[in-house]
């Protein structure tokens, strides 16, 4: 956990905070249209799935995601600060070692995000900040009998950082973006060791069923990288994601490690309520 | 920006990557990997180690190294599974299984040992051609004007709107002969749905409890477990419960229930017991072990985990069979009869 937060604070320090000494005035036009960035990705991948309440064995197979973003400037701190929506799920199948047992697992949820913004150039663009958000989810084995699924729910807040890189490649332009988040605290349901759902559900026999997490006992994070690209006048976005969730509560160890291939489209929207003396639209 | 602040940015989302996975120990897919596992399992999640330690004068601690003396490397799957499942059995409970793609480990004596005390023939002979069927539930009214009721399995939902029917349609019965003899369990919410037809008021049947951590003695403080009378049709005459070896688990539940409730008598056999509910877990070679991972207890805190005694001890007689009589049914009329 130490490990994990001095990374935390050396990226804030040595990383972020002296570019922001050269960090460029920003219009609020942008702000000011709303001006925004819609995009909408699936994504295939990889899931590796651990949930000792069902099984002490992990999981591996595919699984299919969705990832569908929101992007646009406040009028904070003269409009450098950004808003980001990210509404996500995936659903995987996945197989235990021996090939004897399958598991069904999903979940879907929602994080919202500010970020300070830093342009210490005309390409580039630092972002750092703030995230809020849950989830909610299943795993199922197909195989238990008696104690056959584990439910998921969770919410967080989480350290952002990202980076978004603007280039050309003959005539095109290009942007990619590198973003991470890390939970740092939230709350996670989880049933006690050996508690049935039975006993929560039907009893009403609550034990520890809430559980504080940290980066301690809840190390997760997600990486997030992208390459918008323009296509005949439409923009698409291709990116790979990598979602690590993980815990440890209650003596049970659970985690989900999905890597996924994403492919979808852009848009970009603005009221144009103010005329642009400069039109900047470079969020993202 | 230099791009070397790019190079620490990456090489810190990748030293954060590869820092805190949570992964559960690994053992080995041997016969000794195996066999440890198992133990493991039992070891940290099984509910009743202490208990049958006591009553059955064994020590856990020592079954590893006891089981594992008949390993080797070169055994083949039937003989490391002979092993596993005789090392199992030393916990005599029915709700421990072994699942490989051969066969089922398993004990059953808590019945197969016993007399039946069930006789399908005879039953027949009394329901006849012309019970009525609800839920799974058979029931009838017999010559006696004395109701009866069949419940041979609790994994069919019950619904209250089918207990209503069957209540309503045996309410001008002098009394109620309620028989679950061979039902092994189910679902535990329907045996209690048929059980909240037998009281009216809100009474304690018992505690249940669990693990809280993988410690020998990490148990919840047993939470008090409460029968709510229904809001439907209620019983209100005397009731006779029949019970044999076969009442398992759920069924087991349902007669610790019905023993609190007012007017019940069980009359039969002791039940089979089964009071720890189960859970399920992996073994390294992808073998399914079942056990028992919650425990029941009654209202005054003792174990049922092998049986509740009747409170009147019949026993099916020969003789009665070859006059084609149950006499747990008719010792069940004898005393609904006089009661009345």
């Amino acid at each position: 956990m130490k490990k994990i937060l001095h990374a935390v604070v050396f990226t804030l320090t040595t990383f972020v905070l002296p570019i922001s000494a050269k960090a460029q005035e920003v219009t609020d036009t942008v702000a000011a249209n709303r001006y925004t960035v819609h995009s909408t990705m699936f994504g295939l991948g990889s899931t590796n799935q651990l949930e000792s309440y069902l099984s002490p064995f992990e999981y591996t197979g595919a699984q299919i995601s969705f990832l569908r973003e929101s992007l646009r400037m406040t009028r904070m701190a003269q409009g450098r600060i950004s808003y980001q929506g990210l509404f996500d799920g995936y659903v995987g199948c996945a197989t235990g070692p021996e090939d004897d047992g399958n598991e069904l697992g999903g979940s879907i949820g929602y994080h919202a995000g500010w970020h300070y913004h830093w342009t210490p150039s005309a390409q580039w663009r630092l972002m750092a900040g703030l995230q809020f958000g849950g989830d909610i989810g299943f795993l199922y084995n197909m195989r238990n009998g008696n104690n056959p699924a584990q439910a998921r729910a969770r919410i967080e807040s989480a350290a952002s950082v990202a980076a978004i890189y603007k280039f050309h490649l003959g005539r095109h332009s290009l942007t990619f973006r590198a973003q991470t988040d890390f939970p740092f605290m939230g709350a996670i349901f989880s049933p006690n060791y050996g508690q049935s759902y039975y006993e929560i559900f039907s009893k009403g026999n609550y034990d520890h069923n809430i559980c504080f997490t940290h980066m301690g006992n809840a190390p997760s994070f997600r990486g997030l990288f992208t390459l918008d690209f323009p296509i005949g006048g439409y923009i698409f976005r291709v990116g790979y994601n990598y979602d690590i969730r993980q815990s440890k509560v209650n003596h049970l160890k659970s985690h989900v490690y999905n890597h996924s291939f994403l492919i979808g489209y852009v848009k970009h929207f603005s009221f144009h309520k103010h005329k642009e003396k400069n039109p900047n639209r470079f969020i993202l | 920006m230099k791009l070397h602040t790019l190079y620490i940015y990456i090489m810190l989302l990748a030293g954060i990557s590869c820092s805190g996975c949570i992964r559960e120990d690994e053992y080995d897919n041997s016969p000794h990997g195996n066999l440890y596992a198992l133990w493991n399992i039992i070891n940290e999640q099984y509910c009743f180690l202490d208990y049958k330690e006591q009553t059955l004068d064994f020590k856990w601690n020592d079954m590893y190294a006891k089981y594992a003396s008949r390993l080797s490397s070169s055994m083949d799957s039937y003989q490391l599974f002979e092993v596993m499942c005789d090392m199992l059995s030393e916990l005599r409970d029915g709700h421990v299984n072994l699942y490989n793609p051969h066969d089922v480990g398993r004990y059953w004596s808590w019945y197969e040992d016993y007399p039946t005390n069930f006789n399908e023939e005879l039953q027949r002979k009394y329901l006849s051609n012309d019970y009525r069927i609800a839920s799974g539930i058979k029931y009838k009214i017999l010559d006696d004007n004395i109701g009866y009721i069949y419940c041979g399995d609790f994994s069919t939902a019950i619904g209250n709107g089918n207990l209503d029917e069957i209540m309503h349609y045996l309410r001008t019965c002098n009394g109620l002969i309620v028989d679950v003899r061979n039902n092994s369990g189910g679902q535990l919410t329907n045996a209690e749905i048929l059980s909240r037809r037998f009281t009216n008021k809100r009474i304690l049947v018992g505690y249940t409890a669990h693990k809280t951590g993988p410690g020998r003695n990490n148990f919840s403080t047993p939470e008090p477990e409460y029968l709510e009378p229904s809001t439907g049709i209620r019983w209100q005459k005397k009731v006779v419960l029949l019970t044999n070896r076969r009442c398992y688990s759920a069924t087991n539940t349902f007669v610790r229930n019905m023993k609190e409730c007012p007017n019940v008598t069980v009359l039969g056999d002791q039940t089979g017991g089964g009071s720890g509910l189960p859970f399920c877990s992996e073994l390294p070679n992808g073998w399914l072990i079942r056990f028992s991972a919650c425990p029941m207890y009654t209202a005054r805190m003792e174990h049922i985990e092998f049986g509740i005694a009747p409170d009147v001890n019949v026993s099916l007689s020969l003789e009665d069979a070859l006059r084609g009589e149950d006499t747990l049914i008719e010792e069940a009329r004898l005393l609904l009869n006089i009661s009345e």
